[in-house]
């Protein structure tokens, strides 16, 4: 069970050759891999920051831009509101006023219309008047 | 081989073993005890806790593991044979 | 190797038996060689390599099967690297302990999956590479010579000063930590997975169905910490080396 003999430098040999073997076939080919998969990744990983703060700068100024536009829509809303009610008000002036001329006019032609009939019935009064001076006095006087 | 070696050998064989597990056996349970009472209180450090216990414990097994190869060296490779 | 006459008792058994300590030699000029060992090793090598070849023949950007899993296996080792040795210098030593830690852990897995008993060897039986102390003696062996050379190639015979650095006092310990840290390195992965490997055959001995299967599930997971452990300690002992600032921290982690 403790026997050494000549198994031991022949295992360190075996060993040895082992190491070769496996740092040949193993270790520096995966370890080559391991650091271009590193180097992959991290320079993967800039690129992608950079379009990261890219796409960031973009978000901004679209964001500026929607603000910029929503603001010149509201200011073209209130322009047109306004202009809209302005017009709103002019037509009903304008119709105020025609309506205010019609009526007057209106008047005037009831105010003519009274004063004709007034006339014809003055006149007609009149002459009933002197038909009745005529008959009461008529008969008298005739 | 001597009857007398040989039964001094099987003797010396379970003291060997017998009395190398006191020392680690005592010291494996202090180690455990306080790694709990680390995982206890940081719980979040419980992988790296674990992992430094189980080397700890290598270490000191490694101790028993001595008297067990003189153990053996009487049993098996006794030079008094 | 020699047994005491005990445990020849549990061979009588025809369900399992316990075979400890057996070897199947091979014999190479007056070199005697543990057989069952290469055997075992050069079935985890083939499936180490396999797997390579087959998860690096098609590479692509985004990894699919085999890559897939291959990349986990890498990136796990380029981490427990990464931590020991830190950022700039663990790529000259990621083979070294990624092929420490690919290997320890196949052999450990593959002596508890694959069904080795059941083929039948003239001697012995065959069983995990890393449960041969050969094996793990090889490897903490190469660990240490990889972090003298880690302190030489960096500083030069400065490397020497940490043996005096805080105090001479301290030389001789400082002279026996080298001999231990190979010393702990290969018994606690020899012990560890012979004693998992004992544990399961002694209870399949006892009771040869679903009974053992919780003891296999804590095997595998001791094996993997060990392999863990293994290489762990590997790089922190390298890192040591290459910073050269105490000899303290060195089992901290």
């Amino acid at each position: 069970m403790f026997d050494f003999d000549a198994t031991l430098p022949l295992m360190a040999i075996q060993f040895l050759i082992l190491m070769v073997l496996l740092n040949r076939l193993f270790f520096k080919p995966l370890m080559k891999t391991l650091d271009e998969r590193d180097s992959y990744i991290r320079s993967n990983q800039v690129d992608a920051q950079e379009r990261l703060a890219k796409a960031q700068r973009l978000i901004q100024q679209y964001e500026e831009e929607l603000a910029a536009s929503r603001r010149e829509a509201q200011a073209l809303v209130a322009s047109a509101e306004e202009e809209a009610q302005k017009i709103a008000a002019q037509r009903l002036a304008e119709a105020q006023q025609e309506a205010q001329a019609r009526r007057e006019q209106a008047q005037q032609e009831l105010d003519r219309q009274k004063a004709e009939a007034m006339q014809a019935l003055e006149q007609q009064v009149d002459a009933l008047s002197r038909q009745i001076l005529d008959k009461v006095l008529g008969a008298s006087v005739g | 081989m001597n009857p007398t070696i040989a039964a001094a050998s099987v003797i010396a064989a379970a003291l060997a073993i017998g009395l190398a597990a006191i020392g680690p056996g005592i010291g494996q349970g202090n180690a455990s005890g306080s790694a709990v009472e680390g995982i206890a209180r940081q719980p979040e450090a419980e992988g790296k806790i674990r992992g430094t216990l189980l080397l700890t414990l290598a270490f000191m097994e490694s101790l028993t593991i001595y008297g067990l190869v003189i153990a053996l060296v009487l049993l098996f490779a006794n030079p008094f044979a | 190797m020699q047994m005491l006459s005990f445990l020849d008792t549990f061979t009588a058994f025809p369900l399992a038996e316990l075979e400890v300590g057996k070897h199947f030699y091979w014999e190479i000029g007056n070199l005697k060689l543990h057989g069952q060992v290469f055997i075992t090793s050069w079935i985890v090598i083939a499936i180490l390599l396999t797997a390579s070849v087959l998860a690096t023949r098609n590479i692509q950007r985004v990894p699919q099967g085999i890559q897939n899993v291959m990349e986990y296996a890498l990136e796990f080792v380029r981490d427990i690297a990464k931590n020991q040795l830190g950022e700039k210098e663990y790529r000259p030593w990621l083979p070294f302990i990624g092929t420490l830690f690919l290997f320890i852990f196949v052999s450990n897995w593959s002596g508890a999956l694959i069904p080795w008993r059941l083929i039948e060897l003239p001697e012995g039986e065959l069983a995990a590479p890393t449960s041969d102390i050969n094996t793990t003696v090889a490897l903490a062996l190469l660990t240490s010579l990889a972090y003298f050379y880690a302190g030489f190639s960096k500083r030069g015979l400065g490397y020497f000063s940490k043996y005096v650095e805080p105090t001479p006092i301290l030389l001789p310990i400082a002279i026996l930590e080298d001999f231990t840290k190979p010393l702990s390195l290969s018994f606690r992965l020899f012990g560890n997975i012979l004693a998992d490997e004992l544990v399961v055959a002694v209870l399949v001995l006892l009771v040869p169905l679903f009974v053992p299967i919780p003891v296999m599930l804590l095997g595998l997971f001791t094996s993997a910490i060990q392999a863990l452990v293994f290489a762990t300690l590997a790089g922190a002992y390298i890192h040591e080396a290459v910073e050269g600032h105490g000899g303290e921290e060195h089992e901290a982690h």
